[in-house]
């Protein structure tokens, strides 16, 4: 038996749910929910507001689809993490709040990382490492860290980075430089282990 | 010393986003210059952390959006 199944492409996704397919949309859902939730997250540092705010992101996303406004060029992924990004920061602009350094409280947050094989301790201690990660890209400058989401969670190209906010590619690049090198000495400074194979689960 | 400019390519590298002949040009280069292989390696270590460090939201907020969707479908 044939067991190779074919991943279904983004813009063939939203082109079934357009039609009226709504195990498409659970699919597209499923597929960029975390990247979404950690964009939003990343800026309002709150679980429950960025839940309500992920829920308001795909909302805007089914109202511009079903209305036969989705703009097919470019990636869905940078679509929706761009809807997401804009409503996170209006947020903070109608809150009227500083981006304010706070820690994580990720006790109730379900966290779907495949831990399945590792023991309760190592579990606690790479979740405490992703929760103190989070916490450091969010004492990045705003414009490293900026860049660093619209790249890495948005999955935008440096180009587009550029244009969207308004600098060369070589400015996006040097953010995006700057970046990880300020993570990672942050990382040495905060004494954060990590796992140093690149090829380990 | 890393260039500037290489620097910024082994960015582009590490996150798929260089044109065809410049990746083949840096691949060459990686081999050769370990200063370049120990900074992609670094890089490629950050990168694998910031993908694991992506966090999942509750199971009740992706059931309103699918169910708020259906709904929606059933109206028109």
């Amino acid at each position: 038996m044939n067991t190779t199944t074919t991943l279904i492409s983004d813009s063939a996704l939203v082109s079934l749910y357009i039609a009226g397919k709504e195990s498409a949309f659970e699919q597209l859902v499923n597929r960029h929910k975390n990247k979404v939730y950690t964009t939003i997250f990343l800026i309002v540092k709150d679980s429950y507001t960025a839940e309500d705010l992920l829920q308001d992101t795909f909302i805007k996303a089914i109202h511009t689809m079903k209305s036969g406004r989705y703009n097919e060029e470019g990636k869905f992924s940078s679509w929706i993490c761009r809807i997401a990004h804009n409503l996170a920061i209006d947020h903070f602009r109608k809150e009227k709040r500083s981006p304010m350094i706070t820690l994580e409280d990720g006790s109730n947050v379900f966290n779907n990382m495949s831990f399945s094989e590792d023991s309760a301790e190592s579990l606690q201690i790479k979740e405490d490492t992703h929760a103190r990660l989070r916490e450091l890209i969010q004492t990045l400058p705003q414009t490293q860290r900026e860049v660093l989401m619209m790249r890495h969670y948005a999955e935008m190209s440096f180009q587009e980075i550029a244009d969207a906010t308004g600098v060369s590619i070589n400015t996006a690049l040097g953010r995006m430089r700057y970046a990880l090198i300020n993570l990672r000495k942050k990382m040495q400074h905060n004494n954060i282990a990590y796992d140093k194979n690149l090829y380990s689960e | 010393m890393i260039k500037t400019s290489t620097q910024n390519e082994l960015i582009q590298y590490v996150y798929d986003d260089l044109a065809d002949d410049a990746y083949e040009q840096l691949e060459g280069a990686l081999v050769q210059d370990m200063e370049l292989a120990d900074s992609c390696a670094e890089l490629l270590l950050i990168q694998k952390l910031l993908d694991e460090a992506v966090k999942a939201p509750r199971q009740h907020a992706i059931n309103n959006i699918l169910n708020y969707s259906k709904r929606l479908s059933l109206q028109s």
